[in-house]
């Protein structure tokens, strides 16, 4: 049984780097049994089909562009997640829907898969987080080791 | 009346390529301007830290190309301070380069290029009885059964019918541009499937030696790899096994279902020579046997061709030279302190942004003024092409035994002429010669690691320039690579220990620029003048060419649309 906790972004951009730090802060915060794995993803892209065909369990953290604009911490569960991929015009734009469906079509879904997320605020080129999503980090994270627990225990 | 069509993804920050096309009467690409972003600030950054920190943070601008500019930054660093690496850091640097160029290679061409030359709903019409006779005619690879095809095809619709055309959607099934059989999609989307899982192993190589993966380590002044044949912790007999096996499996999956692939689905396409473009290549060469100050010990050479004359190699490339490689800003939201006309060497570089470009939304770029991020790199006031195709030819044009067998071979399999090469089916063709080129490298690294190991030799970084108080109080190094997609170049001035200035001048810039001064095109630009299109409201022919470049523009990103917004536009006006 594999848990895997994935930490997508750039963290050259200002918030775009969510994902990155907030898997950064559970490797200092936590300390899990084998089974589970946190790994900064970056913006890998296609590179990261094996590591999301190899999770039972998958939980990302990402920043995304939500429906609404309300600066919270959105979570989005299995079919909730965005299943639609565009033509791209290059490699590197290989997002989180492309992959859950190449996995698919590989047959190699997660059981279950989380994203956490939320709405950057500054996209600059700069290292760290803007305040006010440093403010929700914390909500993130408990959010996270919230679901990372749940599996732990349901899986036993 | 003139037509202009606009191919832009939509952007959620600025990393995005744009192209505009204006169109003759007949259709055909009369001019066509390229547009993008340009990692603003990077100097900043890094200005003020620690040099050998800065490979951690260059390796970080791009999505993709992590390793790449890790590669660059280390040598960059390496140059300045005077740094020599054991003989073992540069086999694994080579290794772990080589595993990169051919997993990279593999991927561009199913996962983004192969939509361009293959249509998947065509594929749904194809007899799977017929499909398998080709493959098996065409390779020896095991899966090619009447049963295999059969089985992909059931998979294939009900994924389409339940629709979740998902990576499938918003192309242009059934465009007269797609030119190859039922039961050759059918192959082609088949080894799309195969070629996205096998990749995932390929990359393996990279935790082994770079310590993890994504994101490998790399160490100015060596790697950071401990080789003990005895030890679980380092890279032991067991690990060396598991390279070994992956090498022999990527160079099998190379010959039996990319280099096939290529023969077959080109030999429909022989026809559609367009999208040659501008005739110049530059390539700072890469895999050096020795040292990397032994330019004359690189398995890829350095040099230049100029007007499709494979004739002459121009092999004083020198990127240190103010005079050969320069950056312009007169087409670019830039300016230099000295006026815009002049263009500036990397380690002279400014960025000075200034947007001057229409409010947003806008309908056109203002194409004869500055109509992009990018900037425009010259070589000896040249336009010049980088990547596969320009390696590809420089090699063949010094005589490369490897490069000349395999490129003859494949002209001769296409009944093609030289000259055809000079097109986006040769940049394609290019990187599958190379690719198979770059998977025989990986087997000699690995090689040549295991005879260093067996005399002894566990060395891989040397120490002698650690400390800082060793450098230079005041230096300039150069640092680069041959990316996948091409010549990458690093610039750093050191000053006091710590980093005073950093320039970076990547492929894609090369590739992708605006026109100069002179208001002559870059490789994109001039890759698309004269292409016909079949139908201007569904430009395949512009996404075919510049997909055969591999480029790398829309780095950087990783932000989730929760709304599904398409990312290309498209629109004839």
């Amino acid at each position: 049984m594999k848990i895997t906790v994935l930490g997508l972004g750039n963290i050259m951009f200002g918030d775009e780097g969510f994902g990155v730090e907030a898997v950064r802060r559970l490797q200092a915060a936590t300390d899990y049994p084998p089974e589970v794995e946190l790994i900064d993803g970056g913006t890998q892209g296609i590179y990261l089909l094996n590591i999301v065909e190899a999770a039972d369990y998958l939980l990302i953290f990402d920043a995304l562009i939500p429906t609404d604009q309300e600066v919270k911490v959105y979570t989005y569960r299995d079919d909730e997640l965005p299943a639609i991929i565009h033509r791209k015009m290059s490699a590197h734009q290989v997002g989180l829907s492309e992959l859950l469906t190449l996995a698919q079509l590989h047959g190699k879904v997660p059981k279950e898969t989380v994203l956490i997320g939320i709405p950057p605020q500054n996209l600059d080129m700069e290292v760290g987080l803007s305040p006010a999503i440093e403010g929700l980090l914390p909500e993130a994270l408990e959010a996270g080791m919230g679901i990372v627990n749940g599996w732990l225990q349901a899986t036993g | 009346m003139a037509k202009r069509i606009v191919v832009d993804p939509i952007p959620r920050i600025e990393g995005h390529l744009r192209i505009e096309a204006k169109l003759n009467g007949n259709n055909e690409i009369a001019d066509a301007y390229s547009s993008g972003t340009m990692w603003r600030g990077l100097e900043i950054i890094l200005q003020g830290r620690d040099p050998r920190d800065a490979w951690a943070y260059t390796q970080r601008i791009c999505g993709v190309c992590t390793t790449v500019h890790a590669l660059a930054s280390v040598r960059c660093v390496e140059d300045a301070i005077g740094a020599h690496i054991p003989p073992n850091a540069n086999i694994i640097r080579n290794l772990m380069n080589a595993t990169q160029q051919t997993q990279d290679h593999l991927i561009h061409f199913y996962h983004l290029h192969a939509l361009d030359w293959v249509d998947v709903v065509s594929a749904l019409s194809a007899d799977p009885n017929e499909a398998s006779r080709i493959a098996q005619s065409i390779s020896s690879y095991p899966k090619s059964s009447p049963g295999y095809f059969k089985d992909l095809l059931k998979t294939l619709k009900t994924f389409v019918e339940s629709g979740q055309l998902g990576i499938f959607s918003n192309a242009y099934w059934g465009h007269k541009g797609y030119l190859l059989p039922p039961e050759v999609n059918l192959i082609a989307v088949a080894h799309y499937l195969e070629a996205l899982d096998f990749q995932k192993e390929i990359i393996k190589i990279h935790a082994v030696f770079g310590g993890k993966n994504p994101h490998p380590n790399y160490l100015v002044g060596g790697m950071a790899s401990a080789i003990n044949p005895e030890s679980d912790r380092a890279i032991s007999i067991e690990r060396l096994a598991m390279v070994k096996k992956i090498i022999d499996d990527t160079n099998d999956f190379i010959d039996q279902v990319y280099i096939p692939d290529l023969i077959a689905i080109a030999g429909f396409y022989k026809g559609w020579l367009h999208g040659g473009g501008l005739g110049n290549y530059l390539s700072y060469g890469d895999f050096p046997e020795t040292d990397i100050n032994d330019v004359d010990s690189y398995l890829w050479s350095r040099g230049a061709i100029l007007n499709k004359d494979l004739g002459t190699v121009y092999d004083d490339v020198d990127p240190r030279d103010p005079a050969q490689i320069t950056e312009e800003v007169s087409h670019s939201w830039y300016t230099y302190k000295d006026g815009d006309e002049k263009g500036l060497h990397p380690w002279d570089g400014e960025t000075n942004p200034k947007y001057v470009g229409p409010e947003l939304p806008y309908k056109h770029l203002d194409t004869d003024h500055k109509y992009s991020w990018l900037k425009t790199p010259r070589w000896r006031d040249n336009p010049v092409e980088v990547g596969p195709l320009a390696r590809v030819l420089i090699a063949y044009a010094k005589g490369n035994d490897d490069i000349v067998g395999l490129v003859d071979t494949v002209l001769g399999k296409l009944k093609a002429p030289k000259a055809a090469l000079f097109s986006t089916l040769g940049r394609t063709a290019a990187r599958g010669i190379e690719c198979k080129q770059t998977a025989g490298f990986m087997r000699r690294y690995y090689d040549q690691l295991i005879a260093n190991i067996k005399a002894g030799d566990y060395d891989t970084f040397s120490k002698n320039r650690w400390e800082p108080k060793r450098w230079p109080k005041d230096c300039r190094g150069f640092g680069f690579t041959e990316a996948p997609r091409g010549a990458l170049g690093h610039w750093i001035h050191i000053k006091d220990e710590k980093i005073a200035d950093y320039q970076i001048v990547v492929p894609s810039t090369w590739n992708a620029s605006p026109r100069d001064g002179k208001g002559r095109s870059g490789a994109y630009e001039a890759a698309l003048k004269g292409t016909p299109m079949v139908d201007p409201e569904q430009p395949l022919e512009v996404l075919r060419t510049i997909h055969s470049f591999d480029p790398c523009l829309a780095c950087a990103s990783h932000i989730v649309d929760m709304e599904g917004n398409e990312i290309t536009q498209v629109k004839v006006v």
